[in-house]
C-alpha cells in the first residue's frame, strides 16, 4: 500500500452518514473521503453496513441525515448531475435478463445519452472482447452464468468511463483468470485518474489494490487509512490485512466458538 | 425418515409456510381476502346452489345429462386452468431440489406435493360442490347423495390431478419445465377470458323476451360423450337420486378404481421423470432463448450503428420492453387474454343475433376494452422492471422520463387494437361516419387516460420482487388504478354525452325531455362537458405525479428475482 494522498480533492465524500430502519441503525455515523484516482477500500463482516453505505452513496437509499458526494456534488441535492459520474456495481448485478450482452451494453449507452455510432460500437466490441464475451453476445444474459453477469455488468459501466465507480464484490463469482484482469483494469482506471471505491471480503484484493482502507463494524467506521496508519491504530505492528480486520472487528473470537463447537460434537 | 414420517414433515413445512405467507405478510391483503372469501362463498356459492337447486326441481328427467356435462365441463375446465399449479407444485421449484438430494422416498415427494398440486383443483371444484349438491337437493335425492357428492368430486379432482401429472411426465421430456408452467398459465388466461367472454354473450341472450330453458342440446352433447369416465361420477350420483343402488355402487367403485389407477401410474412416472434430472434440472428461465449469432472471428468488426446523434433514454427504455414482450413468455401470456376479448367481441357481434344496436352501446364496449387492455399492458409495466429498476435510478434520468416511456410502449398497442374494434363495430352496428368518428376520438382519449392511470397504478406501489407480473402491483396500487380508471370512464362517457346531446341541443334538434333544446342550454352542456374533461386530465395528472413522487423515493431493496 503507498501512502495516503495529502491534497487531491475528494472525489467521493461521505459526511456523517446515517441511516436507520427504525430503531436500528444500519449505518451509524459513517464519514471518509476516496480521492480522485484512488483505489479506496470499504472492509466490513456480512451485515456491518458496507452495502448500505455505497447505496447512500450512489442515491439508491436516502440517508436518515448527514451528506453523500460525488465529485463535490450533493448526491441527494442535485441526482442527475452526480449520477453522470457515477458507476455503481452491486453484488448481484442490475441487467435485464431479455436483452443480449451486446443489447444491453446498448440500453445503458442510451440510458446515458452517449453518442451512437462507430465509435460507440467499437468500443462495445472490445469491452466484450476484454471480458470474454463476444462469443456470447448474442445469448440472453438469462442464460448467463453469475461470473458473466458480472463481467457484463462491469462493462456496462466502463461503456461509459464514469470518474467514480463504487464497486461492490466485483469479483464475487469470477473466475481466476476474469477477477485478475478486474483487478489490473482497476489498477490501470485509477492511474488514469478514475476513483475506485471497493468493497469486497477478499482481503488480499484490498491489500493488493487499495491505497487506503475504511473498515466498518456494526454500521460504525472503526478504523480508516493506509495498512501502516491502521498497524498504528490497531497496536499491531507487521500484521497484516487480515489479522487487523479481525482485531478491529473483534474477529478472533470465532476461532474459540469454532473449537466449542467441534468439542460440542465430538 | 419412514414414509408418513417424510410425508407429514414435507406437508407440515407447506403448510407452515401458507401459514406465515398469510399471517406474517401485508395485514391489509389480509383483511382484503378475508372479506372477498366472505363475500364470495355466499353469493357464489349459494347462488350455484340455487341454480342447481331449480334445475334439479324443474327438470327431474334432465339430472343425469346435467351432472354428466357438470363433471366433464369442471374435469375440463380443471386440466385447462390447473396445469400450471400442478406443474409448479410437482415439477419447478429450487425447494424440489432439496427434497430430491434428502433421503427421502420420491413416492412420499410424490403423494406430498400432490397435496400442494391439487390446491387450485379444489377451489375450482368448489362452485361444482355447490351445484351438485343444490342439483340433489332439488331432485329430492337421499341423504347418501350428499357424502358420496362430496366423495367423488374430491376422486375427480385426484383423476384430474394425476392425469396432468402423467401428461407433463410427458412433456417435460421435450419442454422445459418452467416454459411448459408459462404456457398452460397462457392457456389458463385464455380460458378463462373465453369463459368471461361467453358467459357475458350469453347473458346477454338469456335476457332476451323470447329465451326459455332448453336442455336437448345438452342433452344429446351428453349422449355423445357417454363413454368418457369424466360421466361416471355423474351417472352414479344419478343412480343414487333414482334409488338404484347396485348401479350407483358400481360406477362409485369403476371411478375409484380409474382414481387408483391413474394415481399409480403417475407416481410410477414421476419417480422415473425425478431419476432422470427431469423438471428438475431441465428447467430453464422463462425466456426465449436466442441463437448466438455466428461470428467468423473473436475480434469482430464494428457495425456501423444506423442510428446516430445522442442516445435517447426514452427510446431506450421502450426498445427494452418491447424486446422484452417478445423474448418472455410469461409477458406474452398476460397480453394474450387481453387481446382475446376485443377478437372475441368483435367476432360474435359480427353475428346478426348477437349484434349491438345504438352508439351508446359501442361506446361503452370501446370503454370496457380499452380499459380491460390498458391495465393488462400497464399495470405491471413499472414492477416488471424488478432488479433492473436499480439501473434507471441509477441513471441521470428522471422518473417522469420513465413514466412517460411506459406509456409510450403501451399507448400505440391499445390504441391500434381500439381502432381496429371501432371500426369493425361501427360497420357492424352500421354506424355512420360522424359517429365512427367521435368513437374513435373516444378511443384516444381512453386510451391515453387508461394507459397513464394503469402505469401510475403500477409504479405507486409496485412489488419488484414478484416474480409474476400478475402479483408484482399492492392492493394500493391496484385500488388506484382500478379506481381512477372507473372514475375515469364514467367522467369521460358522461363528457362525450354532454357533447353529443349538446351539439344536438344547440343546433335545436335535441330530444332532452324535460330540458328545453336551445343554443344557450347546448353550449353550456358543451362547456360542462370541457370542465369534465378538464377535471378527467387532471385525476390523470395527479395520479402520474403521486407514482412520480413514489419512485423517486423508492427505497425498499430489490432481492434478487
Amino acid at each position: 500500500m503507498s501512502p495516503s494522498p495529502s491534497t487531491t480533492a475528494a472525489a467521493v465524500e461521505a459526511r456523517q452518514l446515517v441511516k436507520r430502519y427504525g430503531a436500528l441503525a444500519a449505518v451509524d455515523g459513517v464519514s471518509f473521503q476516496a480521492m480522485r484516482g484512488e483505489v479506496f477500500g470499504f472492509l466490513g463482516a456480512n451485515g456491518a453496513g458496507k452495502t448500505t453505505t455505497l447505496r447512500m452513496l450512489c442515491g439508491l437509499l436516502r440517508p436518515t441525515s448527514g451528506t453523500a458526494l460525488i465529485d463535490g456534488i450533493d448526491i441527494q441535492a442535485q441526482p442527475l448531475a452526480a449520477k453522470a459520474r457515477l458507476g455503481y456495481l452491486d453484488e448481484e448485478p442490475f441487467v435485464h435478463p431479455h436483452l443480449t450482452g451486446r443489447e444491453f451494453l446498448d440500453f445503458v449507452a442510451d440510458l446515458y445519452r452517449m453518442p451512437r455510432g462507430a465509435q460507440r460500437e467499437e468500443r462495445m466490441s472490445r469491452l466484450l472482447n476484454l471480458f470474454d464475451l463476444a462469443k456470447k453476445d448474442g445469448d440472453l444474459i438469462g442464460s448467463y452464468s453469475h461470473g458473466m453477469r458480472q463481467k457484463i455488468g462491469l462493462a456496462s459501466l466502463l461503456i461509459r468511463e464514469p470518474s467514480v465507480l463504487l464497486l461492490d464484490e466485483p469479483t464475487n463469482g469470477l473466475d481466476p483468470r476474469s477477477a485478475r484482469l478486474v483487478k489490473d483494469l482497476l489498477e490501470e482506471l485509477a492511474a488514469r485518474g478514475t476513483t475506485v471505491l471497493l468493497s469486497t471480503h477478499i482481503l488480499e484484493v484490498a491489500q493488493a489494490l487499495c491505497r487506503r482502507v475504511a473498515i466498518i463494524d456494526r454500521g460504525r467506521i472503526v478504523a480508516i487509512g493506509s495498512m501502516d496508519e491502521l498497524r498504528v491504530q490497531a497496536g499491531s505492528e507487521g500484521a497484516n490485512l487480515e489479522d487487523l480486520f479481525l482485531k478491529l472487528t473483534a474477529g478472533p473470537e470465532s476461532r474459540e466458538m469454532i473449537e466449542r463447537l467441534l468439542d460440542a460434537g465430538s | 425418515m419412514n414414509g408418513v414420517g417424510a410425508l407429514r414433515v414435507i406437508v407440515g413445512a407447506e403448510l407452515r409456510a401458507m401459514r406465515n405467507r398469510l399471517l406474517k405478510g401485508n395485514r391489509t391483503r389480509l383483511v382484503a381476502l378475508v372479506i372477498v372469501l366472505l363475500l364470495a362463498i355466499p353469493f357464489l356459492g349459494g347462488g350455484t346452489f340455487t341454480v342447481g337447486a331449480t334445475a334439479g326441481h324443474f327438470l327431474p328427467f334432465s339430472v343425469d345429462p346435467l351432472l354428466s356435462a357438470a363433471f366433464t365441463g369442471l374435469s375440463l375446465l380443471m386440466l385447462l386452468i390447473g396445469f400450471p399449479t400442478v406443474i409448479a407444485s410437482l415439477f419447478v421449484g429450487r425447494d424440489l431440489l432439496q427434497l430430491v438430494v434428502a433421503p427421502v422416498r420420491t413416492r412420499d415427494i410424490f403423494v406430498a406435493r400432490l397435496v400442494t398440486a391439487m390446491s387450485a383443483n379444489i377451489l375450482i371444484s368448489g362452485v361444482l360442490l355447490a351445484a351438485v349438491l343444490g342439483l340433489g337437493a332439488g331432485a329430492g335425492a337421499p341423504l347418501i347423495y350428499f357424502p358420496v357428492a362430496l366423495l367423488l368430486i374430491a376422486v375427480q379432482v385426484l383423476v384430474v390431478t394425476s392425469l396432468q401429472a402423467i401428461l407433463m411426465t410427458v412433456i417435460v421430456r421435450w419442454v422445459p419445465a418452467r416454459l411448459a408452467r408459462d404456457v398452460a398459465a397462457a392457456v389458463a388466461g385464455l380460458t378463462g377470458a373465453a369463459l368471461y367472454l361467453t358467459w357475458n354473450l350469453s347473458l346477454r341472450q338469456t335476457f332476451r323476451r323470447t329465451a326459455r330453458p332448453d336442455v336437448s342440446g345438452l342433452t344429446s352433447l351428453v349422449q355423445r360423450i357417454d363413454w368418457l369416465p369424466t360421466t361416471w361420477p355423474g351417472h352414479a350420483l344419478t343412480a343414487i337420486a333414482s334409488g338404484s343402488v347396485a348401479v350407483a355402487l358400481v360406477w362409485v367403485l369403476a371411478t375409484v378404481l380409474l382414481a387408483a389407477i391413474l394415481v399409480a401410474m403417475a407416481e410410477l412416472l414421476y419417480e422415473r421423470t425425478l431419476l432422470v434430472g427431469l423438471g428438475v434440472f431441465g428447467d430453464a428461465p422463462a425466456i426465449w432463448r436466442r441463437r448466438s449469432t455466428p461470428r467468423p472471428s473473436p475480434q469482430p468488426s464494428p457495425q456501423p450503428s444506423p442510428l446516430r446523434g445522442e442516445g435517447n433514454p426514452y427510446f431506450a427504455i421502450a426498445r427494452k420492453d418491447w424486446l422484452g414482450f417478445r423474448r418472455d413468455v410469461r409477458r406474452l401470456t398476460r397480453l394474450l387474454p387481453a387481446l382475446l376479448l376485443p377478437v372475441g367481441y368483435a367476432a360474435a357481434l359480427s353475428q346478426p343475433a348477437r349484434s349491438l344496436s345504438g352508439f351508446w352501446s359501442n361506446a361503452a364496449l370501446i370503454t370496457f376494452l380499452s380499459m380491460f387492455m390498458a391495465s393488462a399492458l400497464s399495470l405491471p409495466s413499472i414492477p416488471s422492471e424488478r432488479r433492473g429498476f436499480q439501473l434507471l435510478r441509477m441513471a441521470p434520468l428522471s422518473m417522469w422520463l420513465l413514466l412517460r416511456a411506459k406509456v409510450f410502449i403501451a399507448f400505440p398497442v391499445v390504441v391500434a387494437t381500439m381502432l381496429v374494434f371501432s371500426v369493425a363495430v361501427a360497420v357492424i352496428s352500421k354506424s355512420g361516419v360522424a359517429q365512427l368518428v367521435e368513437l374513435v376520438v373516444l378511443g384516444l382519449w381512453l386510451a391515453a387516460g387508461f394507459v397513464s392511470i394503469s402505469v401510475s397504478g403500477g409504479a405507486i406501489d409496485p412489488r419488484f420482487d414478484a416474480t409474476d407480473d400478475r402479483r408484482s402491483v399492492g392492493l394500493v396500487g391496484s385500488l388506484a388504478a382500478i379506481g381512477g380508471s372507473l372514475g375515469f370512464a364514467v367522467l369521460s362517457l358522461g363528457a362525450l354525452a354532454l357533447f353529443v346531446f349538446g351539439g344536438q341541443a344547440a343546433s335545436g334538434a335535441g330530444n332532452l325531455g324535460p330540458i328545453p333544446s336551445t343554443p344557450a342550454v347546448g353550449f353550456a352542456m358543451i362547456f360542462g362537458g370541457v370542465v369534465v374533461l378538464a377535471f378527467c386530465a387532471s385525476l390523470v395528472g395527479a395520479l402520474l405525479w403521486i407514482a412520480n413522487s413514489r419512485l423517486r423515493s423508492f427505497e425498499a431493496s430489490i432481492a434478487s428475482t
